[in-house]
């Protein structure tokens, strides 16, 4: 069964790598998301792997039914969808690779060399393996964790009425979606009082818009 | 399954193979039973609508019509798939991939029968919230794939439309995790056993006097963590018929037919207005992955609901077959599972009615519903579905020594805890009902548009 997991671990290990690479290095940003989406996902089957279920589920919910969709709109919603003109390397991009990967290596490998792990025992044969349970981290967020977890609520919070008054407009200046028959009746009466102007040309500019516009 | 097949092959092959083996044919039942039901539901649908219509509807192939899925799948097979020249091809052909696949995953977690449980999951409630969540991003690749505007379009407003109704879909379902104490999708019909209203709650007096056929053992429910008990059982203690229940199975059926993109809420997709939204472009045997897509969503919306609200496979006389032991337990499974199948189907009913009933809503009335309504609505549901919690299974010590209903009869704090949602539902119903009614700047002078347009 430790095989069958190291493999799986391989697996997902390349497929997370694969599409990080591909996410940083692919010219439609269109496609950069759809490669980040794919990588969270690998993201998820490791967790699902490590039998932490709530965390794997969490992040499906959260990374790639929340934050990836409002990527996607982000991208939809503004210009220069494609992006393709710009450049993604440097010329110099080997130093930008040897430079972050030195500095990670003096991080890791010293801790993981020095520092003694202390693995959890195994669980006894007959009951299963105490696992991360939902009800474990809402108990450890409920009583160890409680200020950090009120702390980032507020933030949340104070995000979401910022988000309110960045969007809301106020209530005199406020339109209503106007129904098709309430633009024609506009345009009409937009029209009328544009009519008695005092030259003549410019009625008749006015009138042949009018036609064109209408038929 | 596994024990099944370990019985069978048990030594030809490794474990680790029948474990597969198992769980691969257990896949295979699941789909074939919702693509199966898929035929059913399109033949249904238009034989139904047909008929609220007062039209025909297909009869010709086969008897009252029956095969004319069959004759539809065979002309979607053969019809000629075209791609866009403009399409961004791999996004294009990996959409209706990418829109099916979580939706087919959305049924292992559910309990389609007394024991017949595609996988345990303990966090069964989330996961499907989850998965259900990633098919926006296959109407957003169809929808950008395309390189079409009405295509784009639909996938824009297909996506705004299952984000902000998810919201009130998972507050509806939070009142069951408060009500169960847990996520897990495997026990809730097992917590609904019981009689109307009062649940499990009606217990045996006499030990040796009860009749296996009326009284089940029942472990854990509401008003009882101690020790086993005989209650009452009629599998009707179904959540539905408690306000709390009541309450969230509205809220989360309404939700849920946004998010199945079902008639009242169709706007995605609204044929007069965007040709057919973010399908636009496709042909062929994509357009039908798109098509069994949504009815499967809509088969596994239906069995949520029906799970969680209507006591999923439980009713009359599985719990009394099973009790009854041997082979009996084999023929509560099959009831059990025909009761699910029956929920399933009522409520898909009610989806064909609405759409026959109802005319389309428009993007601002939509929005509305969701936040100024359902919202309010699910929220006053969660404090009510606590009270139940509280009323019914908390000591006086874990109420602080604020109140004791320690000296109290299951029966009747389970009344208790009835009388006080009704009134607090039905007080907040009815308060954010009013509200919504009154009217807002609704009447807008035509002057006032006019020099609205020109500021």
């Amino acid at each position: 069964m430790n095989i069958l997991i190291t493999i799986l671990f391989v697996i997902f290990a390349a497929f997370i790598l694969t599409s990080a690479i591909m996410t940083v290095t692919v010219r439609n940003i269109v496609h950069a998301a759809l490669w980040l989406i794919s990588s969270f996902f690998g993201v998820g089957a490791l967790y699902l792997l490590m039998e932490a279920e709530f965390l794997g589920v969490a992040q499906v919910l959260i990374y790639v039914g929340a934050v990836s969709i409002l990527i996607l709109f982000a991208i939809m919603l503004t210009r220069d969808l494609e992006g393709s003109q710009h450049r993604q390397l440097t010329p110099r991009w080997w130093i930008a690779l040897i430079v972050p990967a030195a500095l990670f290596g003096l991080l890791i490998v010293p801790t993981v060399m020095t520092y003694a792990w202390q693995l959890p025992p195994p669980p006894p044969a007959g009951q299963p393996p105490a696992i991360s349970g939902a009800q474990q981290i809402g108990t450890a967020f409920m009583r160890e964790y409680l200020l950090p977890f009120e702390v980032a609520a507020i933030l949340l919070l104070v995000a979401m009425i910022g988000a309110i008054v960045v969007a809301f407009e106020e209530r005199e200046r406020r339109r209503r979606v106007l129904t098709l028959a309430e633009q024609v009746r506009l345009r009409q009466q937009q029209r009328r009082s544009a009519a008695p102007s005092p030259e003549p040309a410019a009625t008749a500019v006015q009138a042949s818009e009018a036609t064109g516009g209408e038929t | 399954m596994t024990d099944i097949l370990r019985s069978w092959i048990g030594g030809a092959l490794p474990d680790w193979l029948i474990v597969l083996i198992a769980y691969l044919l257990v896949t295979i039942i699941v789909l074939f039973y919702a693509v199966g039901n898929f035929i059913m539901m399109v033949w249904a649908e238009r034989r139904v609508v047909a008929r609220m219509q007062d039209r025909l509807g297909p009869n010709r192939v086969g008897p009252a019509g029956l095969l004319q899925p069959i004759a539809d799948a065979v002309k979607m097979f053969t019809k000629e798939d075209i791609v866009p020249r403009s399409a961004d091809r791999w996004v294009h052909l990996l959409a209706p991939v990418v829109s099916l696949a979580p939706v087919a995953m959305m049924l292992a977690v559910i309990p389609w029968g007394r024991g017949l449980e595609p996988i345990d999951l303990n966090v069964a409630l989330l996961y499907i919230v989850a998965v259900s969540a990633v098919s926006g991003v296959g109407l957003m690749m169809a929808g950008w794939g395309s390189n079409n505007k009405f295509a784009l379009l639909g996938a824009m407003r297909a996506v705004a439309q299952l984000v902000s109704y998810e919201i009130p879909a998972v507050t509806a379902l939070l009142t069951v995790v408060i009500l169960i104490g847990g996520m897990s999708l495997l026990e809730l019909p097992y917590l609904q056993a019981g009689v109307p209203l009062m649940g499990t709650t009606i217990l045996c007096s006499d030990p040796a006097g009860c009749s296996p056929l009326l009284y089940t053992t029942i472990t854990s429910f509401p008003g009882s963590v101690s020790e086993p008990v005989q209650a009452l059982d009629l599998g009707l203690g179904w959540w539905v018929f408690t306000p709390v229940g009541l309450l969230g199975f509205i809220v989360f059926f309404i939700a849920a037919l946004a998010e199945g993109e079902r008639t009242p809420f169709d706007i995605p997709e609204a044929d007069s207005e965007i040709v057919a939204g973010y399908m636009t472009e496709y042909s062929g045997m994509k357009f039908a992955t798109f098509y069994i897509a949504q009815y499967i969503l809509n088969f596994a919306l239906s069995a949520l609901a029906a799970t969680a609200f209507l006591g999923g496979w439980q009713g009359p006389g599985v719990a009394a077959l099973a009790n009854m032991g041997g082979p009996w337990v084999h023929v509560a499974a099959a009831l059990s599972a025909l009761y699910l199948l029956a929920k399933i189907w009522v409520l898909f009913f009610v989806m064909i009615w609405l759409r026959g009933a109802f005319p389309r809503l428009r993007v601002d009335q939509l929005m509305d519903f969701a936040w100024k309504l359902l919202l309010p609505l699910a929220l006053v549901n969660i404090v009510s579905a606590s009270l139940m919690v509280g009323l019914t299974q908390w000591t006086s010590t874990q109420w602080g020594g604020l109140f004791s209903l320690d000296g109290f009869a299951p029966w009747q704090r389970q009344l208790i805890a009835i009388l006080v949602t009704a009134i607090i539902n039905i007080a907040a119903a009815y308060w954010i009902l009013s509200i919504n009614q009154r009217p807002t700047q609704e009447e807008w002078l035509e002057e006032d548009l006019v020099i609205a347009s020109r500021n």
